[in-house]
């Protein structure tokens, strides 16, 4: 009798013993939807910076992407279109598992391929609030994670998870909070704080679509509330599994952007 | 000038084209005025400003669809501007060129175009492309330190490594300093001239056997950039003398180079090292003193970011001139003899700040051996995505006449540019 009734509390049990997600799996699952969904894709990203000071800027890009290993290595290509004194100008970027990203930089006007020193992906991204980490993914090792309880936010079930660096001295933040989206894993919020435990920094994801069957992003804004800068990014003409080749990553296509660029 | 009419008949080109089929068409350019005041005194032609001009260029690009199937483009860029100094105006196309892709491994592009390769922060070994040091040195905005070339470039893309060759049919030298705008060392006046010494420079006749070609074989593995260099051409500077009475009358000797560089993340930051062998093809014992001897050239160099968008490079330069005995022992005299070492050391800093939208930069050269530095202090704002402003400045000193950036001592100078992009 006593045995049957352990069995029948571990049947009733199981259920959620086996498939409550750990903090770990709910960041790697989220991490998988926004930055590695689909093998590949290609989006173009406006993107407006208003000052404290309400000045505006534009900056309008295309990116193309390829995963070689989901949640593993993956390559940037972005192409600039406005401004009008960086269009044409391309950034490259070969996302790594360990060490540092390989970053190039190509400049039209000298035909000039640079390679770009790397170690601070926390500056920011074309004058924005975002930053590099923000666009091409932070490593899910580089924090850890607990799961701080589950709400509803913006009309959705969401986790909400506490990050904290594991090397705090190459960031800005002593922490960051996430609200992660329970039905398709996309960041619904992120609430950074600075070493002195004061939010400063927010992102939030205005609305988000389902592309050719991935639940996507496809606006979101940055604020900064230190500084007043705050950054919208809109991602148009989004595009899943093009079959991009890898070689589209290489120094030829810095020189000579590809065709996948104008489509 | 011819290149008046490439760029009459190349807006006349793209704008039928344009008419006939918008598809894929993008433009852009600026307007931009630039004034460069000098700080001393010198003997070129104008004392008190070495620039004064407005400019305008425009850049577009276009694929009509007849070209599709070749991934066809047309690119066009051009400048015309109003040279106070020279009090002429100008037409330059830098840029007019077809690219095409006739198979997956091949490029092609084909016509005026700016070439730039190798690992070197201004600092080119292997890039024996034409530059224009005039504007480098009074304040024009560093892409008119390239100067175009006329030329093929084919590129083959193989799973082992990459090719590129470019041909240039016909030889397009540096514009080296002439004395008219900025002041220098004459060797065989032995003192430093401005436009007071009348030289005349005799570029190689075009034809098939002067052709020049630049080889590039290259390779990413894994994140190093590996290269190997072959260049077969002329001198880019007038290294050689014809005849030195009654007028000086120079010309470009016979070159040709072969080099190597490796590119690659080190140290948290970027590594990379270039050599190159320029062998003197006029002068092949160095025993001729109206020709520049062979040389071998090496740097290295490292850039690193340092957060904060603060980045740092640093680079050295080795120039050992080869056959240096037989240099000194035909020397013809005169103050201006090189040593057999010349040893440079570069640092570029560079701050980005409000936004990105300031940047604070000081490239500086200094060499031990020359005792000579240049330095390239710079401040540009962009007010919003049009319009810019760039203040600078160029500031040379050396204890000798006859070094580099000591020749170039009287020429300091600063300069304030204006540009609306659109």
């Amino acid at each position: 009798m006593k045995r049957i009734l352990t069995f029948t509390l571990l049947l009733i049990l199981a259920p959620s013993f086996l498939f409550a997600m750990t903090a770990d799996e709910i960041i790697e699952k989220s991490n998988i939807a926004y930055y590695y969904a689909a093998d590949d894709g290609k989006a173009t990203a406006k993107m407006y910076i208003k000052d404290a000071r309400g000045r505006e800027r534009y900056r309008e890009i295309t990116i193309l992407r390829k995963d070689i290993k989901d949640g593993g290595r993956q390559n940037y290509y972005v192409y600039f279109h406005e401004p009008a004194d960086v269009s044409k100008m391309v950034f490259m970027v070969w996302k790594q598992v360990s060490g540092d990203d390989d970053r190039w930089l190509y400049m039209p006007a000298i035909d000039l391929v640079k390679r770009i020193a790397t170690s601070d992906k926390r500056s920011s991204f074309a004058g924005g609030v975002f930053t590099y980490e923000d666009v091409s993914g932070r490593r899910t090792i580089d924090d850890t994670h607990t799961l701080l309880r589950e709400e509803k936010i913006n009309g959705k079930e969401a986790y909400v998870i506490k990050n904290v660096p594991k090397d705090a001295d190459v960031v800005e933040f002593s922490y960051y909070i996430s609200w992660i989206d329970k039905s398709t894993f996309l960041p619904i919020k992120g609430e950074y704080y600075n070493k002195s435990d004061k939010l400063y920094r927010t992102i939030e994801v205005e609305k988000t679509a389902v592309i050719d069957g991935y639940p996507t992003s496809i606006k979101g804004t940055g604020k900064n509330l230190e500084t007043g800068l705050e950054t919208t990014i809109e991602f148009v003409d989004v595009k899943y599994n093009l079959g991009l080749k890898e070689n589209i990553f290489e120094e030829r296509f810095l020189r000579r952007p590809p065709r996948e660029i104008r489509k | 000038m011819p290149r008046r009419s490439i760029v009459i008949i190349m807006f006349l080109t793209l704008s039928a084209l344009l008419t006939a089929d918008s598809h894929a068409f993008t433009l852009h350019g600026f307007v931009e005025g630039a004034y460069g005041t000098r700080f001393d005194d010198d003997l070129t032609k104008k004392d008190h400003y070495t620039l004064g001009e407005g400019r305008f260029q425009v850049k577009g690009s276009y694929s009509p669809s007849f070209l599709d199937k070749w991934y066809g483009e047309f690119t066009f860029k051009g400048d015309a501007y109003y040279d106070g100094y020279e009090e002429t105006t100008y037409g330059d196309a830098r840029t007019a060129v077809l690219s095409i892709t006739p198979h997956d491994m091949i490029d092609l592009k084909i016509g005026r175009q700016v070439l730039t390769w190798g690992t070197g922060d201004l600092i080119f070994i292997n890039d024996l492309f034409p530059k224009d040091y005039i504007s480098f040195f009074i304040g024009r905005d560093d892409e008119y330190l390239k100067l175009p070339s006329d030329a093929i470039k084919g590129s083959l893309f193989f799973d082992i490594f990459n090719v590129d060759l470019v041909i240039i049919p016909d030889f397009e030298p540096n514009n080296n300093i002439k004395g008219d705008r900025l002041s220098y060392f004459h060797g065989l006046e032995d003192r430093i001239v401005g436009d007071d010494v009348e030289n005349d420079y005799k570029e190689p006749e075009n034809k098939s056997k002067n052709m020049e070609a630049a080889l590039r074989l290259y390779k990413n593995i894994k994140g190093m950039e590996a290269a190997i260099y072959l260049f077969d051409g002329f001198y880019k500077d007038p290294l050689g003398v014809l005849k030195a009475t009654p007028t000086y009358r120079f010309y470009y000797p016979e070159l040709t180079v072969y080099g190597f560089s490796l590119r690659d993340a080190v140290f948290g930051g970027i590594g990379n090292i270039e050599a190159g062998y320029y062998y003197s093809r006029e002068d092949k014992d160095g025993d001729n003193p109206m020709v520049e001897n062979s040389y071998f050239k090496a740097l290295a160099g490292y850039s690193k970011d340092m957060g904060g968008d603060f980045k740092v490079g640093i680079q050295y330069q080795l120039e050992k001139m080869l056959d240096y005995d037989d240099y000194e022992t035909n020397f013809p005299g005169g103050s201006g003899k090189a040593d057999e070492h010349r040893h440079l050391w570069t640092l570029r800093l560079a701050k980005l700040a409000m936004n990105q939208n300031l940047t604070l930069s000081l490239f500086s050269f200094y060499s031990p051996s020359d005792k000579d530095y240049h330095l390239r202090p710079q401040v540009s704002y962009k007010f919003t995505d049009n319009l810019s402003s760039t203040i600078g400045g160029n500031i040379f000193e050396g204890e000798d006449d006859h070094t580099f950036f000591g020749q170039l001592d009287r020429n300091d100078n600063a300069y304030i540019r204006l540009r609306y992009s659109f």
